[in-house]
């Protein structure tokens, strides 16, 4: 059912809720062949910046490149793992700290594939999906996010 | 001889897009990327210390890359999603 071959927004405006989350897992439950499901949370982080703390990021992005490579790590994932389900979301606009960024949730029969394939896609849609962070800080300056690989 | 439009459409985000204070350019007669950064660098000087990619119709050039006629080229600053 979910294995569709169509490229698919990922793109969410603003903040992803938490009943968003908690809706996707529970959208889950007439699918009883899956036996395990790995959640990646992505939240923004008040760090430390000169003059202030970041209060939020604003994501933009490449949209039309971004859900064409989006779809390309998808079924590169597809291929590797045996998997049910999966689901990326990401935000774009601003998303305040303390916020969820980054949704990728996976599902498989056994835990190892669906735990795998998560770690895997969250380290590709970091490294290759064209989105940029630009941190707000609290006295109105902005710095551009840079990922670390840790 | 007969003209013909060579012109392509730049568009650029992030940190580059603040930088030349455009989000879109449209330029010509520049065959490949090369020729294009030498260009961006001469024009932008800031653009000198910043590293960027670029793309040309979506997909990440390598190395030294034809530009065809019409492609939509795209200046991207390092990812920071998620």
């Amino acid at each position: 059912m979910e294995h569709k071959r169509t490229p698919k927004n990922i793109f969410v405006q603003g903040a992803i809720l938490p009943e968003k989350i908690a809706n996707s897992i529970a959208n889950h439950s007439s699918k009883t062949d899956i036996g395990g499901h790995s959640i990646f949370l992505g939240q923004v982080r008040a760090d430390q910046k000169e003059g202030g703390n970041v209060r939020a990021i604003e994501y933009t992005a490449y949209e039309e490149m971004a859900l064409e490579k989006a779809f390309e790590i998808r079924e590169d994932i597809f291929t590797k793992y045996p998997l049910t389900c999966m689901h990326i979301y990401h935000s774009l606009g601003e998303v305040k700290t303390g916020e969820i960024c980054l949704f990728v949730f996976t599902s498989s029969k056994h835990r190892k594939a669906a735990m795998d394939a998560c770690e895997e896609l969250v380290e590709r849609i970091k490294k290759e999906l064209p989105v940029w962070g630009k941190e707000l800080v609290d006295n109105d300056t902005s710095v551009w996010k840079e990922n670390t690989n840790v | 001889m007969e003209k013909i439009n060579t012109s392509f459409k730049v568009i650029a985000f992030g940190m580059i897009a603040e930088k030349i204070k455009t989000k879109e350019l449209v330029l010509e007669g520049i065959p490949n990327t090369d020729v294009l950064t030498g260009y961006l660098h001469q024009q932008y000087p800031e653009l000198q210390h910043l590293k960027f990619s670029i793309a040309i119709n979506k997909k990440q050039a390598v190395g030294n890359t034809m530009i065809p006629l019409g492609a939509e080229v795209a200046l991207l600053p390092p990812f920071s999603g998620g």
